[in-house]
C-alpha cells in the first residue's frame, strides 16, 4: 500500500528582480502574483499503488518542483500531500520513506558502487549482512554485479545511471521519484533503458512517479501521464487517452511525432444533435459519437481549429481526395515516408506506409508532385477559437 | 607567416631570459643560507658569496652549535612550532570548510556579507591590526601556543573560505540532495559526503596555512610571551651567544633546518596547491 496524493499543492517562488540593470527579466509564461512566481499551480493528483505516472511537458513547465515538493526537497507553499494516508507537508525527506533518481546521477564520487548502493541502508542501521544482500540482489537485477567494486567515475553513463537506480530501490522505497533519469543518455542507451525500467517495474513493488520532458518516454512508460504547461495540469489521463482526446490545443500537439496537422475550420450546427466541419469550401462529416459528444456539450456552430494527426491523414488518387497539395519534403523512415505538403496554404504532415497490406511497395513520391488527400469524421479533433479545450470534453 | 613566427619565438627567448633573472634573484638568498650554513663564523661576513672551501669549511659544528646554544632549548621551539601549527591548520580546515559550505549553499545576506567580509580580510595587510591586536590577545589569554591557533584561525578564514566556496560551487547540489533523501542530517551530509569531496581543496589550503604558520614570525613574536614560549623563527631570531653575540654560521644552519620540512612538504604536494588555487580563482 503506497498510494500518494497530491491535493491543490502549488509552489510559489519569491520574484526576483534581474539582477544587472539591463537585463532582461527571465522570459516566463509563469503566473506573477503579489505573492511571488507561480511554478505549480492547484496540482490534484490521486497516484494508486503500484502505479507508474509520468509527469511531461516542456522545459520550465514545473514537473521537476512538483516532484521535488513530493520528495520534501521544496518547501509546499500550499495544498496537502499524503502519502500512504500520512500528511507529509513538514516531514523530513528521509522520513517519507521514497527514494529518488536525478538526471545528473548524484552518486557519491569518493565510495564504491557498492558503498553507494549500501549508504541508505547504513544510515537506516541495517545489519551488515542484510547490506550485502540486498545489495548483491539489486546489483544483480541491474546487471552491475561486475562494477560494484569501482568508482562512479569509471563507470559509463549508462551504468553509472544503473547504480543511482541501485540505490534508490535496495532500501524498498514506498514512492520512487526519477527525475528525466534517461535525459543524459544518448539515444541508443536511452532506448535500451526505457526497456529495462519497464522490467524494473514489474519487479519491485513501488509506486513510480516519473519526469520527463520526451513525450514518447512518457507514452511508453507511464500507466497514466500527466500533461502540464506553465505550472497548470493540462490534462491526466492513460497514453490512448490521451493521444485519442486530447484535452486542449496544447495537449495534442504535445503528445504525438510528428505533431498533429491543424486547420482553421468552421463547425456548423445543422439541427439537433448533427454537426459537419466546413474545410476550404468542402465539408467533414463527423462521425455519430463526436456528434453525440458535441450535442452533449451544447456546441452551437463557430469558427474552430480543427487538428488531425499526420496517421490519420490518407493519400488518395487525383480525383477521389477531397484536399490537394504538393509534396516538399520528403522523409524516407524506412517502414512509413513523412510527407510535408504545401496545401491550403500551409504546412501538412502524412505519413505514408511504405509498403500496403498486400507487401507491394508504394512507389516513391517525387518533390513537386501534385497529391490528394482526405481524412475521416473519426479522427478529427475540434478545439474553441476562443480557450482551445477540446469541444468533445464536457466543460 | 614565417616571420610572425620568429618574432614570437624571439620574444619567448627574451621572456625566457627575463625570467631566468628573476629565478636567480629569488633562489640567491636560499643558496646563501645554505652555503653559509657550513662555513666557519668569522668568514661568513667576509667571504659571504664564497663555497665554504678549505679553511672555510665547518662539517656540521654549526648544526650541533645551533642546536645546542643559547638560553633556549631548541627542541622546546620545534615542538611549539609544530603544536601551533598543526592545531592551527586543523581548526582552520574544519571551520572555514563548514562556513564555507553553508554560504555557499544558503543565499541570505548575512551570508553574502560574511563571504565579503573574508574576501575583504585578504586584502588587509597585517601590520594594520598587529598593535591592536597583540593587546586584544593577552587579554582574551591568546598569547599561549595552545590559544593561539584561534587568532590564526582568524587570519587564515579570509583566504581559506575563498578557496572552499569557490570548490563547493562547482559541486552539484544534487549529491547533497540525494544524501538528504538517503537518510543524512546537516551533520551526516557535511561528514559523510561533502568533507570527502572537498580533499583536494583540504590539501591544498592545507598546504598553504602549514607553510604560513610554520614560517611565520611575526604573530607568535606579538602575541606569545616569548620568554616563556618560542616558536621556531623566534628561536632563530634570539639566538646569540653568551656574551651577547650572534653566531652566523649557527643561525644560516638553523635557518636550514628550518625550512627543509617545508621545503620537502612543498615538493611533494605542489600540484594540489596550483590545482586548489585555480579552481578556488575560477568558481569564485
Ligand atoms: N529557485 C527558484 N526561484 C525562482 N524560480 C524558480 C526556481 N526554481 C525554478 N524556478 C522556476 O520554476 C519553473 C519550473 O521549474 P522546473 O520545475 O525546474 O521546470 P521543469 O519542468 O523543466 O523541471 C521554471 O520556470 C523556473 O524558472
Ligand atoms: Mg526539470
Amino acid at each position: 500500500m503506497s498510494e500518494v496524493s497530491l491535493k491543490h499543492i502549488k509552489k510559489i517562488y519569491p520574484y526576483t528582480e534581474p539582477k544587472k540593470k539591463g537585463e532582461a527579466a527571465r522570459p516566463t509564461n509563469l503566473k506573477i502574483t503579489d505573492e511571488g512566481v507561480v511554478a505549480v499551480e492547484d496540482f490534484n493528483l490521486d497516484i494508486a499503488d503500484r502505479e507508474f505516472v509520468v509527469l511531461v511537458g516542456p522545459s520550465g513547465c514545473g514537473k521537476s518542483t512538483t516532484l521535488r515538493m513530493v520528495a520534501g526537497l521544496e518547501e509546499i507553499s500550499g495544498g496537502e500531500l499524503y502519502i500512504d494516508g500520512r500528511l507529509v507537508n513538514d516531514v523530513a525527506p528521509k522520513d517519507r520513506d521514497i527514494a529518488m533518481v536525478f538526471q545528473s546521477y548524484a552518486l557519491y564520487p569518493h565510495m564504491t558502487v557498492r558503498e553507494n548502493m549500501a549508504f541508505p541502508l547504513k544510515l537506516k542501521k541495517v545489519d551488515q549482512a542484510t547490506i550485502n544482500a540486498k545489495v548483491n540482489e539489486a546489483a544483480e537485477i541491474l546487471g552491475i554485479t561486475e562494477y560494484l567494486e569501482r568508482k562512479p567515475k569509471n563507470l559509463s553513463g549508462g551504468q553509472r545511471q544503473r547504480v543511482a537506480i541501485g540505490r534508490a530501490i535496495v532500501r524498498e522505497p514506498k514512492v520512487l521519484l526519477m527525475d528525466e533519469p534517461l535525459s543524459n543518455l544518448d539515444a541508443k542507451l536511452r532506448n535500451q533503458m526505457r526497456a529495462e525500467i519497464i522490467k524494473l517495474r514489474q519487479r519491485i513493488n513501488t509506486t513510480f512517479i516519473y519526469v520527463t520532458h520526451d513525450q514518447t518516454e512518457a507514452m511508453t512508460l507511464g500507466d497514466r501521464i500527466v500533461i502540464m504547461k506553465d505550472g497548470v495540469v493540462q490534462q491526466i489521463g492513460t497514453p490512448q487517452e490521451v493521444f485519442d482526446h486530447p484535452a486542449n490545443l496544447f495537449v495534442s500537439g504535445f503528445i504525438g511525432v510528428p505533431q498533429m496537422n491543424y486547420f482553421n475550420a468552421r463547425l456548423v450546427k445543422k439541427g439537433e444533435g448533427s454537426y459537419e466541419v466546413e474545410l476550404d469550401g468542402k465539408t467533414v462529416s463527423v462521425s455519430p459519437d463526436k456528434q453525440a459528444r458535441l450535442a452533449a456539450n451544447g456546441v452551437e456552430s463557430q469558427d474552430i481549429t480543427l487538428g488531425v494527426r499526420p496517421e490519420h491523414v490518407a493519400l488518395f488518387g487525383e480525383e477521389s481526395g477531397m484536399f490537394h497539395g504538393t509534396v516538399e519534403v520528403s522523409e524516407m523512415m524506412g517502414s512509413s515516408v513523412h510527407l510535408h505538403l504545401s496545401s491550403l496554404g500551409q504546412n501538412v504532415i502524412v505519413i505514408v506506409q511504405t509498403m500496403d497490406l498486400q507487401g507491394q511497395h508504394k512507389e516513391g513520391f517525387k518533390i513537386g508532385q501534385e497529391v490528394a488527400y482526405t481524412f475521416g469524421g473519426n479522427v478529427i479533433h475540434m478545439f474553441s477559437k476562443e480557450d482551445e479545450r477540446n469541444l468533445e470534453l464536457p466543460r | 607567416m614565417n616571420s610572425s613566427l620568429s618574432a614570437e619565438n624571439r620574444r619567448k627567448n627574451i621572456l625566457s631570459a627575463v625570467l631566468a633573472v628573476i629565478c636567480v634573484i629569488y633562489v640567491l638568498p636560499v643558496v646563501a643560507v645554505v652555503i653559509n650554513s657550513f662555513k666557519l663564523n668569522t668568514y661568513v661576513k667576509t667571504n659571504t658569496f664564497d663555497l665554504p672551501r678549505g679553511e672555510m669549511w665547518a662539517g656540521f659544528s654549526n648544526f650541533i652549535k645551533g642546536m645546542t646554544f643559547g638560553n633556549y632549548p631548541f627542541m622546546k621551539s620545534v615542538l611549539y612550532s609544530v603544536v601551533i601549527t598543526i592545531i592551527s591548520t586543523a581548526l582552520i580546515l574544519l571551520f572555514t570548510s563548514m562556513a564555507a559550505w553553508y554560504i555557499a549553499r544558503v543565499d541570505s545576506k548575512i551570508c553574502r556579507a560574511v563571504y565579503y567580509l573574508c574576501v575583504f580580510s585578504m586584502v588587509v595587510p597585517f601590520q594594520m591590526v598587529m598593535f591592536t591586536l597583540s593587546k586584544t590577545a593577552d587579554k582574551l589569554r591568546l598569547n599561549t601556543p595552545w590559544t593561539i591557533p584561534i587568532v590564526y584561525l582568524g587570519f587564515g578564514a579570509g583566504l581559506a573560505i575563498f578557496m572552499f566556496v569557490g570548490f563547493v560551487k562547482s559541486i552539484p547540489l544534487e549529491i547533497e540532495e540525494a544524501a538528504q533523501i538517503d537518510g543524512c542530517g546537516p551533520l551526516r551530509t557535511y561528514f559523510s559526503v561533502v568533507f570527502p569531496m572537498l580533499r583536494p581543496t583540504m590539501i591544498s589550503v592545507g598546504i598553504l596555512e602549514i607553510m604560513w604558520v610554520w614560517n611565520d614570525y611575526l604573530l607568535p613574536v606579538l602575541v606569545l610571551d616569548i620568554n616563556e614560549y618560542r616558536t621556531l623563527p623566534i628561536h632563530i631570531q634570539y639566538l646569540k651567544g653568551s656574551y651577547g653575540t650572534v653566531d652566523l654560521g649557527a643561525t644560516m644552519a638553523l635557518i636550514l633546518l628550518s625550512i627543509i620540512p617545508v621545503i620537502i612538504f612543498y615538493l611533494s604536494c605542489q600540484k594540489y596547491i596550483i590545482k586548489g588555487v585555480a579552481a578556488g580563482a575560477v568558481k569564485g
